[in-house]
């Protein structure tokens, strides 16, 4: 079980890190805003793959510990703790040379979403439901 | 009176020319300058600063300083902050876009030089005096570092009291090339 979980932590984190560097790219054209040196395209990988293999260590304990309910349960975590990381972006206090820092959360707060979609996207080829 | 002419006209322009050599050096503000603040445990920067230095380390008495910073360039490095301040509460962008500052006396003091002058800032104008020092970089560039605190109730910055911190403190390194 937990290597399906792993398995889909690790796409579902890579995917959703391919969208977070497409979508930072459509971002730089519309606002010429370079956050580059804050959030390059190897963070946007390395942390979407975090949240990804951090996922399938809570789906695999959850669904150990509470069976049938451990899915609700971690969807609904899951979900909560991705909003809950709102608030990084919202009060991150960027380094001064960086000009327009308020278009920051606009840039960062869609990709917090982006592990979370690529799970529930995938995890039907990798994990069917009971 | 044709007589006159030019005797008179020659000791006008000696002593027109005299005035020159008592004029300071002027100075071009270079980057990369830092316009930095802070209260309290918050912190920022002035991106936009310019003006006309005139200054001789020899006779700082000659010196003037007519500076600028444009409110609208303040960056804290948090965009909700950033728009904060400059909102009518704090800074007032709007209706007091530039921070001046006009020089009326410069001096030695100590190891370095003290400048005094008058502070427009938020519509309210005050004479503050700081100390500075000027750091040369060979013949034609230099360094000027300063730091004060200024009281922002002073200024009718923000509402009196509170969790802020009524003191704001300014750093100011500046690097200038002679123009």
């Amino acid at each position: 079980m937990f290597k399906r979980s792993l398995a889909l932590g690790i796409v579902s984190g890579l995917l959703a890190g391919i969208a977070g560097i497409v979508y930072s790219k459509v971002y730089f054209t519309m606002n010429q805003s370079d956050f580059s040196k804050v959030v390059s395209a190897v963070k946007i990988i390395s942390v979407s793959v975090f949240g990804g293999v951090l996922a399938a260590i809570g789906f695999t304990l959850l669904t150990k510990w509470l069976n049938n309910r451990g899915e609700i349960v971690f969807n609904l975590c899951f979900t909560l703790i991705s909003f809950a990381s709102l608030l990084a972006p919202i009060a991150v206090s960027l380094p001064r040379t960086i000009d327009a820092p308020e278009l920051f959360p606009g840039l960062v707060i869609p990709m917090h979403f982006f592990p979370a979609l690529g799970w529930y996207t995938l995890k039907p080829i990798f994990i069917r439901s009971k | 009176m044709k007589k006159l002419f030019y005797p008179v006209a020659a000791v006008l322009i000696l002593a027109g020319s005299a005035f020159t050599f008592l004029t300071a050096p002027g100075w071009q503000i270079d980057k990369p300058y830092s316009i930095g603040f802070s209260i309290g445990n918050e912190a920022g920067i002035f991106k936009d600063f310019q003006g006309t230095i005139l200054f001789d380390d020899q006779n700082p008495g000659a010196g003037k300083f007519d500076v600028s910073v444009k409110v609208a360039s303040v960056n804290t490095g948090n965009g909700l902050q950033n728009t904060h301040i400059k909102s009518g509460e704090w800074l007032d962008a709007d209706n007091y876009p530039q921070i001046l500052f006009t020089s009326s006396s410069i001096g030695k003091k100590g190891n370095g030089y003290e400048v005094t002058g008058q502070l427009d800032l938020h519509g309210v104008k005050k004479t503050i005096t700081f100390p500075f020092t000027f750091q040369k970089s060979g013949q034609a560039a230099g360094t000027f570092t300063g730091n004060f605190t200024i009281n922002r109730n002073d200024y009718k910055i923000g509402k009196p009291g509170g969790d802020v911190a009524d003191q704001i403190k300014i750093d100011i390194s500046v690097p200038v090339k002679k123009i």
